[in-house]
């Protein structure tokens, strides 16, 4: 018996001095950069995680926020959106037509990380890139607003068509299809940024795949992508504002579990994480909380179905009792939304909801203009009873999704007494539904992708690809048009502002929630800024203090 | 012998084929459209689909799959745009591989002790505490074991860390959750095995022979107990190796399961079928090494495939 006993525990022994001894894949590498502790002061390195890995770090093929987080830092657009604040970066100074429809900017002398001058062609030759049928980016929709883009990428220009020219070497100038004041905030965002003809001809389809299949012009370079688990940025001293970039190591890890995220930040492995929504009780008072662009509404069809009623429209609008729904949906972590657009994106001067404040619909709802909305419903529709109204309630199909609707439709059936039916599918094929118009009331948002109103605005005009609620408005249209049209920026944020206020009392949309997140940050590391366009994260003139 | 591995080996090619074409087939069927972000115009949607081809007849745009896969070309990912499936495959998998093995190993060894000194210590409390071992293994699902494990271990005695796959110390947690639920099945299976065995009339003519209790422990009850576990390790080896997605995802670890369920949420086409054919002929291969494994220990089983 003792000797079976002594064999087995020697067996075990060899198995388990077998198993420590072999190696996990990639343990040799660089043991120095993954450190179990992040001590960031001590080696200048921030480490944060994602949820996902950036997809690509092409670009003009980048489509995802992380994607683009980490591309604001590894590249030089003609202009820098700090935060609302827009900056010269590669480009020192920069002029605009009287029409407001040509921009000419004057780069400044700066170098590629191969040591190559950062020239004009490189910026068309990106850009052009970016509505090149043949690079087939789905995100080139949002250079249509330059001249000739939607025809370039049909293919029924050539690509030297498009409103972007090099006169010199450090000359650049872009035309647009109509006067936009914002367009300078939106030269920062990726799909924007120089890119090397040259790497693009050599990779083709491999390009940007790796570090080495490409070149950098921004404050860090990519020195190491081990795909699935971390990406390493080195700081590029050939920056032309290096001086200002304090963090010598940047580490964009993997980590798919929220909770696990949060975990590695006690530790001390991370250096800032995002709080899910269930933990945030836990770090109560040690957050920050910063607004993530997103805004969500209920978005109600009414080219069919009982929502061709407005009145019907006006009845949940004053049926739904925003806070309580982001209390009881979200624990209050997102803010209840009473107008459509957000109010931080910018307005003249300053922020947008501070010059044009505006509340569509009280935040608690109103019970008895709800039910004197639903009464012209009920004559509208041709029925006698609320009851005889039910209405379909589409979202997608996770948790948060299913709380989200169950909340909504408690509160609208308790105040109007019609039956709300949910409906739960996949993420994508609620887009498709949405795009057929298949769909009722439909759960969705809009992520924006710069800081003005009109990217929230210009979906919903006639013509506009991405109005599925079938909303047509003559008077809208011509708020919009005159946007789009007039030089003066006052006078383009009234009509803006007249566009949101028109579409709110059509009811068009439920507005429900602008999402925000908490953050955790470790005390030690200073000057981390975070914005709702494009990026979540600045760590651009981040440090560490001791 | 031979005759028996060429005919699984031929079946087993057939099944390949098939699941691919049913694959390819029944991806498209999916509602909604890979190309959809939200923020797609029709234009730029048709120019994407012509761009990859889908504007061809499906039947088309098999024969062309097919083809490339005999080049063993699985074509680049939809959503990681720059990357091959196979550049994919050959830089996660070594990860998911890696725990997959370290589980089998922790849940094959300590698997037969368990049911091996269960089965010696009948009735006894050892064999009650390796019961309850088992049984807690079989019912607490791998996520929960993981999450618990992450919580004790890591998070509050802080005795091992919490995520990230960089040396041995990071594999522990990781392994144990994944291989607790087969080390439960294993040593269950050990424990009956070696029990029914104990009753064979090989073994009373073994004891009547004077055998040393070790011998016949070993020569003859283990060795008879461990076919069924044999028998069922041929799947097990294939789904702890494929099946550490929610593991992986728990402890930031960059293995390969993540493509797999992904891919199919993404409607990424060229991955979900990349990783079909991966992981179809992983298990199929491994089936088809359990039979042969099967032939050689048991002639019985040799003899009467033929």
């Amino acid at each position: 018996m003792k000797r079976k006993l002594m064999a087995i525990l020697m067996s075990l022994t060899f198995i388990v001095g077998m198993a420590a001894g072999c190696s996990t894949p990639d343990t040799k590498v660089e043991d120095a950069n993954q450190s179990n502790e992040s001590e960031g002061s001590s080696d200048n390195t921030l480490r944060y995680s994602l949820e996902s890995e950036p997809p690509t770090l092409d670009p003009q093929l980048a489509n995802s926020i992380p994607s683009a987080t980490v591309l604001y830092h590894m590249f030089d657009g003609l202009l820098r959106n700090e935060e609302g604040e827009v900056k010269p970066a590669a480009a020192e100074s920069y002029e605009v037509s009287e029409d407001g429809m040509t921009y000419t900017f004057q780069l400044r002398e700066t170098y590629w990380s191969d040591g190559e001058k950062v020239k004009a062609e490189d910026f068309v030759y990106g850009i052009q890139r970016l509505l090149d049928p043949a690079a087939a980016s789905d995100y080139s929709f949002i250079g249509l607003i330059i001249k000739n883009a939607s025809q370039v990428n049909t293919g029924e220009l050539p690509v030297e068509e498009l409103g972007i020219s090099a006169p010199d070497e450090s000359t650049v100038v872009i035309e647009l299809e109509n006067p936009a004041d914002y367009f300078p905030s939106m030269l920062s965002n990726s799909s924007f940024m120089p890119c090397r003809k040259d790497y693009v001809e050599k990779y083709g389809k491999d390009f940007a795949a790796d570090p080495e299949n490409n070149v950098y012009n921004g404050p860090f370079t990519v020195t190491k992508w081990a795909h699935g688990d971390r990406i390493t940025l080195e700081k590029n001293d050939q920056y032309w504002d290096a001086d200002n970039v304090k963090i010598d190591k940047v580490e964009v890890l993997t980590v798919a579990d929220a909770n696990t995220a949060v975990a590695m930040f006690d530790k001390g492995e991370l250096d800032f994480a995002d709080v899910p929504t269930p933990l945030s009780a836990n770090y109560q008072g040690q957050t920050i909380s910063y607004y993530d662009g997103a805004n969500d509404y209920l978005k109600l069809n009414q080219a069919e179905g009982p929502f061709t009623s407005k009145n019907l429209r006006l009845a949940v609008n004053y049926a739904v009792n925003r806070s309580e729904y982001v209390k009881l949906a979200h624990d209050d972590i997102y803010e209840a939304n009473t107008r459509f657009v957000l109010p931080q994106v910018n307005g003249v001067e300053g922020e947008y909801g501070d010059e044009y404040p505006y509340e569509a619909f009280p935040a608690e709802g109103d019970a008895d203009k709800a039910k004197e909305y639903l009464a012209g419903a009920l004559k509208d529709l041709g029925v006698s009873k609320p009851e005889d109204i039910t209405v379909e309630l589409l979202t997608a199909d996770s948790e948060k999704n299913r709380k989200e609707a169950e909340v909504l439709q408690a509160q609208i059936q308790e105040a109007l007494g019609i039956v709300v039916e949910i409906k739960q599918v996949p993420y994508k094929q609620r887009l498709q539904m949405e795009n057929e118009k298949d769909f009722q009331m439909v759960f969705t948002g809009w992520v924006p992708d710069y800081p003005d109103p009109i990217s929230y605005l210009e979906l919903w005009t006639t013509d506009s690809p991405y109005n599925h609620a079938g909303y047509s408005s003559e008077v809208y249209d011509g708020y919009i048009e005159t946007a789009n049209t007039t030089t003066d920026s006052k006078e383009r944020m009234d009509a803006l502002f007249n566009a949101e206020k028109t579409f709110c009392e059509d009811a068009v949309v439920v507005p429900l929630q602008l999402r925000q997140k908490e953050m955790l940050v470790n005390d030690k590391l200073k000057g981390l800024e975070t914005y709702f366009v494009g990026i979540n994260y600045d760590y651009l003139h981040a440090y560490f203090v001791d | 012998m031979v005759k028996y591995v060429l005919k699984r080996a031929g079946m087993s090619i057939v099944t390949i084929f098939l699941l691919i074409t049913v694959v390819f087939f029944l991806v498209r069927l999916m509602p909604g459209d890979p190309f959809n972000n939200g923020k797609m115009t029709p234009e730029i949607q048709a120019n994407m689909e012509a761009y990859y081809g889908f504007d061809k007849p499906l039947p088309v745009q098999y024969v062309k799959y097919l083809g490339n896969i005999l080049q063993g070309d699985l074509g680049y990912s939809m959503k990681y745009t720059n990357r091959t499936v196979i550049d994919t495959i050959k830089g996660s998998f070594p990860y998911s591989f890696d725990l997959g093995i370290r589980a089998l190993v922790f849940a094959i060894s300590f698997g037969l002790v368990l049911g091996t000194l269960a089965a010696l210590n009948r009735g006894k409390k050892l064999d009650f505490v390796c019961i309850m071992i088992a049984i807690i293994g079989t019912s607490v699902p791998d996520f929960i074991m993981g999450s618990v494990l992450q919580y004790f271990f890591g998070i509050k005695w802080g005795l091992l860390p919490v995520a990230q796959y960089l040396g041995f110390q990071y594999t522990i947690l990781p392994s144990i959750a994944v291989g607790f639920y087969t080390l439960a099945s294993i040593s269950r299976l050990m424990r009956a095995g070696m029990l029914e065995v104990v009753q064979q009339d090989y073994i009373k003519t073994a004891k009547a022979k004077g055998l040393s209790k070790w011998r016949i422990t070993w020569k003859h009850q283990i060795r008879n107990a461990i076919m069924p576990v044999v028998t069922m390790l041929g799947p097990v080896v294939a789904a702890v190796l494929t099946g550490t997605f929610v593991i992986e995802a728990l402890f930031a670890i960059p293995g390969m399961g993540k493509y797999y369920v992904e891919s199919v949420q993404m409607q990424d086409y060229t991955m979900v079928l990349g990783m079909t054919i991966f992981y179809g002929s992983f298990l199929i291969i491994a089936n088809l090494l359990v039979d042969i494994a099967y032939g050689l220990i048991d002639p019985r089983i040799r003899l009467a495939g033929k």
